[in-house]
């Protein structure tokens, strides 16, 4: 299997895009007309894009053509979706490709002037929040690859949610997207204005051996907003997609991206934070465990794009099985960006013989007042902790799956409580599967 | 010493292979419920072969018989000799970074007794070992063995045992590398473990800890064998006149029976 060995996508397996197509797409979502003009833009775009080079480390791990669906419509569903309550959240949203998101929110949230609405009646949100991008000097269609054109051009399910300024979101924006039923492109538009905060919890699931998905996000934190992006993908089994999630951070904004991939066959993760404006943060805490024959490849990027900017990775694997999990990791510190610090670490388990990991971090430092570090482990299981739990009469499932949980606690022990327990809950659920292990 | 029934452990013609190398070149021993026994020997001795071995370590090859209260154990993997009470204090106790020490107590608690302790319960118990150990109390959310001092360790390990309730305890040099105060820690902590149903080896290269113990048995261990057993005494005359009057008793070079050489 020639993996890492470049190859273009076979003839015809790029999803055909034609006018009827974007035509039909548009009649789905309901738009209006000048998200129309987006759509053909993107459609433009995704025509001329080269397929991705499978030479650069971005696409050295994965083939594209295993995420791509075959066609970008979905098939007409006829199943019924309960509406979403708002219980301990200030809105929740069920999307499903080729449906009207389905939104509740939180009558006190809805007061303090949270938006949460179809991406295709977010007309003027969009063209404020363009202005305001441009007015920022923040320029546009920035490094597009294959899958973003490609949701720019045939998402068919879409979500805005904007957060005025000054608002303080007290529970978070749940967004559920169920993959099950066809391609699902969904794409979501996050918009947090001067000192506004928010949780935004973009949660991927459902679906089986025939669900594609190919998912983006736009991630806006105008100058001293506080966002919290949580990336969770539990899919089923079989599932196979792409996740991109771009955000932007300005003046002494702070965001917090948490990536959680568990589900799926094969899946590839782009997150991408640009600290645009002086004094901005950016975090990205991750953890993956993977089992059986799943592969994982993630890729970050910090660009530091201003000066006295941070930013921060800590990302752990867990591989099981014949597992694999790749990471790419890229920090850019552009020459404005002086008096910055940027830090990566990406650690890797390994539980058997068959499992593998890899990592690559990568830095381009153009100004030289920085600080910068990055450290990268692969390691299998250490025999001697395994015989010291075994000594104390934990079986070697539980001497397993307590050596996980601590490899994964000072990670996780970084998130803000709610969000902690509700990762650990989904690594409890993979740690029980863990198990059958000879002594 | 004959068996009367109460023997909680003992092995017999107790082999042990690295490899095609024998370490351990046939053992027998016996201790009963309130013995404490010292198995005293040299560096490079075997001894600490021996103490992973009957704990089952993986990495060794063993013939003989091993027994623990009365029943076999040596085909069980280490986690079923230690649910069934056997305990082995670590010459070197290991690292587990991210896995707190309340948290690890209370999984080993819970599989030595068969079944999930009780939060409560299991906190008061707790609570009540390490003030007895005079453990700081900041211990419980440390991670464990993490970052711990020679000492700390080894108290941790006295907790451990204590609070495991074995039936025959197992101490591999708990001794070694620890000043006067923690000495004392640890030799109460194996004059309390050692009772009604429980039996101590303390496994040492050092008279010195034995001092505050007070064995019942003293064994000497060298080139896997033990050339000989007997009462305290024997302890005092390994301090005044070191080991190599035995060795060559016995037959061995002074040098075959440390055959690797120093090691602490």
């Amino acid at each position: 299997m020639a993996d890492a060995a470049h190859r273009d996508i076979p003839a015809g397996r790029r999803p055909a895009l034609t006018g009827d197509d974007l035509a039909a797409l548009a009649g789905l979502t309901g738009e209006s007309p000048a998200l129309s003009v987006r759509r053909r833009a993107a459609a433009d775009r995704y025509a001329a894009v080269a397929d991705p080079d499978r030479v650069t480390h971005l696409w050295r791990f994965t083939d594209p053509a295993h995420l791509l669906p075959e066609a970008v419509q979905p098939p007409p569903s006829g199943a019924a979706h309960a509406a979403p309550h708002t219980l301990g959240a200030a809105a929740r949203v069920l999307m499903v490709a080729g449906l009207r998101p389905l939104v509740a929110t939180d009558l006190k949230a809805l007061a303090a002037g949270l938006v949460v609405k179809p991406l295709a009646e977010a007309e003027e949100e969009l063209a404020a929040l363009c202005d305001r991008q441009r007015a920022a000097g923040a320029e546009d269609g920035d490094e597009e690859g294959l899958f973003q054109a490609l949701n720019g051009a045939a998402w068919n399910t879409g979500l805005y949610v904007g957060v005025p300024p000054g608002t303080v979101l007290a529970e978070p924006v749940h967004v559920l997207i169920d993959a099950t039923g066809g391609p699902t492109l969904p794409r979501l538009v996050v918009d947090l204005g001067e000192g506004a905060q928010a949780v935004v919890v973009e949660e991927h699931n459902g679906g089986d051996a025939g669900s594609r998905v190919v998912a983006a996000s736009e991630l806006h934190a105008a100058a001293g907003a506080r966002l919290r992006h949580v990336l969770v993908q539990t899919w089923g089994e079989g599932v196979c997609g792409h996740l991109t999630a771009r955000a932007r951070a300005g003046r002494d904004a702070d965001v917090l991206t948490v990536f959680a991939s568990f589900g799926g066959e094969r899946s590839k993760v782009e997150l991408a934070t640009d600290l645009a404006g002086e004094g901005a943060r950016s975090e990205m805490i991750g953890v993956v465990m993977g089992s059986g024959r799943q592969r994982f490849d993630h890729h970050t990027r910090h660009r530091h794009l201003a000066g006295r900017t941070w930013s921060n990775i800590d990302f752990k694997a867990v591989a099981d099985g014949s597992a694999r999990s790749s990471y790419t990791g890229l920090i850019r510190i552009e020459q404005d960006a002086r008096g910055s610090e940027a830090f990566q670490e990406n650690r890797n388990l390994l539980l058997s013989d068959g499992s593998r990991a890899d990592s690559i971090p990568e830095l381009e430092i153009l100004n030289q007042d920085v600080g910068c570090s990055h450290g990268a482990t692969v390691s299998p299981v250490d025999p001697a902790q395994v015989f010291y739990l075994q000594s104390r009469g934990l079986d070697p499932d539980e001497a397993l799956r307590l050596i996980v949980r601590g490899f994964l606690e000072k990670t996780l022990g970084r998130l803000p409580e709610d969000l902690r327990e509700r990762l650990e809950t989904l690594v409890g659920t993979r740690l029980a599967a863990l198990q059958g292990r000879s002594s | 010493m004959s068996s009367n029934g109460d023997a909680v452990f003992s092995c017999h013609g107790l082999r042990v292979f690295v490899g095609d190398k024998e370490i351990v070149k046939g053992v027998d021993l016996e201790v009963r419920a309130g013995e404490k026994h010292a198995l005293m020997g040299p560096n490079g001795s075997g001894k600490s072969t021996l103490a992973s071995a009957l704990m089952g370590h993986p990495g060794y090859r063993v013939e003989g018989e091993i027994l623990l209260g009365g029943e076999r154990v040596d085909h069980l993997p280490p986690h079923e000799r230690a649910r069934r009470g056997m305990f082995l204090g670590f010459q070197y106790p290991v690292a587990v970074p991210g896995v707190s020490v309340a948290n690890f107590l209370r999984a080993a608690v819970s599989a030595r007794r068969g079944a999930d302790v009780p939060v409560r319960e299991f906190r008061q118990q707790m609570q009540a070992a390490f003030a007895e150990l005079q453990v700081p109390k900041d211990f419980v959310s440390r991670y464990l063995n993490d970052g711990f001092s020679g000492g700390e360790k080894k108290r941790l390990e006295i907790l451990q045992m204590l609070m495991l309730t074995p039936v025959f305890a197992l101490l591999d040099e708990t001794d070694s590398g620890l000043d006067i105060d923690a000495l004392k820690v640890v030799a109460e902590g194996v004059n309390k473990a050692a009772g009604p149903a429980t039996g101590v080896l303390m496994v040492t290269h050092y008279q010195r800890i034995l001092n505050y113990m007070k064995p019942d048995r003293v064994h000497v261990f060298m080139d896997g064998r033990i050339v000989r057993a007997g009462g305290p005494e024997l302890a005092h005359e390994l301090e005044a006149r070191g080991y190599d009057w035995i060795a060559r008793e016995v037959g061995l070079e002074p040098a075959a029976a440390a055959a690797e050489g120093s090691r602490s």
